[in-house]
């Protein structure tokens, strides 16, 4: 780290987390999701979405059933398409959890007059969209091509939608980072209010599940079960017979605020983001992934002003992938030293499967619930864990969900690695 | 904000363009002095079933000699384009990548950067505390157009892996920093037609916080047919020609292209003997959260951009030399756009105001980033852009008709907006030695 930031950690405005808005296929409020991940639950179902007849694999994190109105009441949803439906419902969750806004159909009055933030971690926004646009225009001829698609088709447009919505008039920005895209947006965010950009600021991510991309990592082979390589067809994190993640959907947000803000307004705060550290994977391979996530969570650390020793639990990105699962363990364990060998360890894409974009969001929210309570969910599945992997993980039995002392919640780690490079950290504190 | 609490001042030390009307900073500045349009009947794909056919494509790009180290047939559009305005903004910069430090043992190191006689040694960047951020629309269009094609053709099973491996948006940066080997933050942020501004306003924020020693920022779009077909359902794409803020303006021409902007820490850029085009002075964001394509109806978030903007970097209105509009030349944006700025300056006011789209077309992502490329041109040269095409203009302002300027640009600022209401503005000051 450079530029002497950790000594000025103690001047700078602290980021708390005041509430959160979860759309998931294991529950849509924090503490459900959490709940059902700690249970152990799996997301995956047969889809009903699309047609699957043709493809090799028939079962993902699929919402359903999804009836955003229950959430945001008879306004017209006509406009808006599934990525943006699941965040404008996110968003009303964490404005509701938050205390900004009670639900129902009404926007946050407060809110706009705020001009809260929002900051969207995204890999396609809506590849659904895109491709049904273009397909029109080119089945029925470019005077057919519809406007609203032609208006949903920018990969910001969730962000814009979920804007218009709720009337979030302040920084509105969308990141894409794969799998890491979530926790980028939760940096950027931190960063904003850091800067005296913004006092509140809603960050997570959202995907959808369609048809293009189910079929396309299905064809990439990264989907659990479409390869012939083993009899698993479950996403196992770090086990030595994982063959892939299964894909899900869904959208969360945390609101993330100045602490003197939020204290003003007497909001209830569940957590402090202490620091983060993004880092990519410019050499191919493992051993470059590996390196770009150490360089994640040391710069994560140094930014938290925290020793690997403070660490109390690790939330892992490991989805099921074989190649990335392996790299995030060594990148942790390098960058962690002896802490990492006894560190408790979850990894929710064995419930919840791979979000994309949402992923990391998820994992901070569950986190964060975490803090609260201690329990830590176990890694569902896991029964062979990968010889030489340096995880604490048993090495026979499953992993199974735990209970943290509240010495070894006040500060953990989130890590998200994304399979073109991406690799970023967050450090999460008590309140 | 307090100077220390904003942390390091931000300079622009290389600048990379790619675009319809030429390649790299000096033959993309000469053009748009010049007021050369780059605009000709489209060839990416068959316009046959379209009322409009003029398209600003990037004529005869070839990606050998920028995507030295990848594969350029592994990748979009694009990310080619990309690599090639990172290529020339480095070497603009007078430094070069140091492959082989990152890991990478299967490469032979950056024998390749061409270097004349007599010209000193570019210097080495540190890949881990080199970033990149790159904005864009679209990403990479074209490989979900090809699975378009396979899908109508009832040729799915054609699909590979490359549809995935290619088309997300994320890549686009990816692939920049695979090449240059830049290991530091990696940002992909698709902020639509305001993207490269963004871009830029990350890399200000991550060198000001100390998170690296040397950013890349910048946008990149590649031509597309969804894009092109989007547009012309919304009847904005003009048939002959862009004629920004004038009253006959009958839309945009939809174009493709990448820049990129090498930003140092002001201090570092100095002490190396850089040549600092510009101070990144400040930057300003906001939503209008109040329609997908419209601009709000009195330039709302656009006023509340351009202002942050100002008190960002500490300025007055006053003190701004130029401005390099959005001006895409439909007739709803030029004429809000137009409303947004009397707000900030003053309904009489006379600050030169320009649109370069008048001749690259809407490069989309691209846009406000060579647009960036171009105020810090303009700062560090005293000469400012025409509007061409400017007959009967849309009010008072100085919209600098269809002839460049020489001026002394102390201060420009640069103004982006975007669907999804997403707005946003930097402003560029001439580099102060003190």
């Amino acid at each position: 780290m450079t530029g002497g930031r950790g000594s000025s950690a103690a001047g700078r405005r602290r980021v708390v987390v005041t509430g959160a808005g979860v759309v998931s296929p294991l529950g849509d409020s924090p503490a459900a999701l959490h709940r059902a991940l700690a249970a152990g639950a799996s997301a995956r179902k047969p889809i009903e979405l699309f047609e699957t007849s043709g493809i090799g694999c028939h079962e993902a994190g699929e919402i359903r059933p999804f009836d955003p109105q229950a959430y945001v009441g008879e306004r017209n949803l006509r406009p808006l398409d599934r990525t943006s439906r699941l965040l404008v419902v996110a968003a009303q969750l964490a404005l509701a959890d938050s205390g900004w806004a009670a639900i129902g159909p009404r926007p946050a009055a407060a809110a706009a007059a705020a001009e809260i933030g929002l900051v969207v971690g995204t890999t396609f926004c809506s590849v659904r969209t895109i491709a049904e646009f273009d397909r029109r225009a080119l089945r029925l001829g470019p005077t057919h091509a519809s406007p609203l698609d032609f208006a949903n088709s920018v990969i910001n447009a969730a962000a814009g939608q979920a804007a218009i919505w709720h009337r979030l008039r302040g920084v509105n920005s969308t990141l894409a980072g794969g799998e890491a895209s979530g926790l980028q947006a939760i940096a950027q965010a931190t960063e904003l209010v850091r800067a005296g950009r913004a006092d509140a600021v809603l960050a997570g991510g959202a995907e959808e599940l369609c048809f293009e991309s189910f079929f396309g990592y299905y064809r990439a082979g990264r989907l659990c079960g479409s390869q012939d390589r083993g009899a698993v067809e479950r996403p196992v994190p770090f086990d030595a017979r994982r063959n892939g993640f299964s894909l899900s959907e869904g959208a969360a947000l945390l609101m993330l605020e100045e602490a003197s803000a939020a204290a003003a307004r007497g909001a209830a705060v569940r957590a402090e983001v202490l620091g983060w550290g993004a880092a990519f994977a410019a050499a191919s391979g493992e051993a470059g992934m590996a390196g770009a996530v150490a360089r994640a969570v040391r710069l994560a650390l140094a930014d938290a002003g925290a020793t690997p020793a403070e660490i109390g639990c690790l939330s892992a990105s490991a989805s099921g992938s074989s190649t990335v699962d392996r790299a995030e363990a060594r990148g942790v364990a390098a960058a962690l030293g002896e802490r990492a060998a006894e560190l408790p360890v979850t990894a929710i894409k064995a419930m919840l499967g791979e979000g994309l974009g949402v992923s990391a969001a998820w994992q901070a929210v569950d986190l964060v619930e975490t803090i609260g309570d201690g329990v830590l969910p176990g890694i569902a599945g896991l029964e062979q864990l990968e010889p030489g992997l340096p995880m604490p993980l048993p090495e026979t039995a499953p992993a199974v969900t735990r209970r943290l002392e509240p010495a070894a919640r006040q500060r953990v780690l989130v890590t998200a690695v994304g399979a073109d490079g991406h690799c970023a950290a967050l450090v999460l504190g008590a309140p | 904000m307090s100077e220390a609490a904003k942390g390091r001042r931000v300079a622009v030390t290389g600048l990379g363009t790619v675009t319809p009307v030429g390649t790299g900073k000096d033959e993309v500045w000469a053009n748009l002095l010049a007021g050369r349009l780059g605009f000709a009947p489209v060839t990416s794909f068959d316009t046959g079933a379209f009322n409009v056919h003029l398209g600003a494509e990037v004529q005869g790009f070839s990606s050998a000699p920028y995507v030295r180290r990848l594969d350029p047939g592994r990748m979009g559009r694009a990310s080619q384009l990309a690599i090639a305005a990172a290529r020339l903004a480095l070497a603009d910069a007078g430094l070069c990548c140091k492959l082989g430090d990152a890991g990478d043992a299967g490469d032979a190191g950056d024998a390749g950067e061409h270097r004349d006689p007599g010209e000193p040694a570019a210097r080495a960047v540190e890949p881990e505390q080199a970033g990149v951020a790159m904005g864009t629309t679209s990403g990479e269009p074209r490989e979900v157009e090809r699975f378009d094609d396979r899908y109508l053709a009832g040729e799915l099973d054609a699909v590979g892996a490359e549809f995935m491996t290619l088309y997300p948006c994320h890549m686009i940066a990816a692939h920049v920093a695979r090449e240059l080997g830049f290991a530091g933050i990696n940002t992909m942020i698709p902020a639509a037609c305001a993207a490269g501004n963004y871009a830029l306003a990350h890399a200000v924020d991550v060198l000001r916080a100390g998170r690296a020693e040397l950013m890349l920022a910048g946008g990149a779009d590649a031509f597309s047919r969804i894009t092109y077909a989007g547009f012309a359902r919304l009847g904005a794409i003009a048939p002959e020609r862009c004629q920004p803020f004038d009253r006959r303006r009958k839309g945009m021409i939809p174009g493709e292209g990448a820049a990129v902007l090498v930003l140092e820490p002001f201090d570092a850029a100095r002490r190396r003997g850089a040549r600092i085009y510009a101070e990144v002075a400040g930057y300003g964001l906001s939503c209008d959260a109040h329609h997908m394509t419209a601009a709000h109806p009195e330039g709302d978030g656009a006023v509340r951009a351009m202002s942050r903007a100002l008190a960002d970097a500490g300025l007055a209105p006053e003190q701004v030399s130029y401005i390099s509009a959005h001006g895409t030349g439909t007739p709803t944006n030029d004429r809000l756009e137009a409303i947004a700025v009397g707000r900030v300056f003053g309904a009489g006011m006379r600050v030169p105001i320009s649109s370069i789209k008048s001749m690259l077309g809407h490069t989309m992502g691209a846009a406000s980033a060579i647009e960036a490329a171009v105020c810090a041109l303009a700062v560090a040269t005293d000469e400012i852009p025409p509007t061409m095409g400017l007959e009967d203009p849309e009010n008072d302002f100085d919209y600098v008709p269809n002839e460049a300027r020489r001026l002394r640009v102390e201060v420009a600022m640069n103004n982006a907006y975007a669907f999804g209401g997403n707005n946003a503005s930097t402003i560029f000051k001439k580099c102060e030695l003190s």
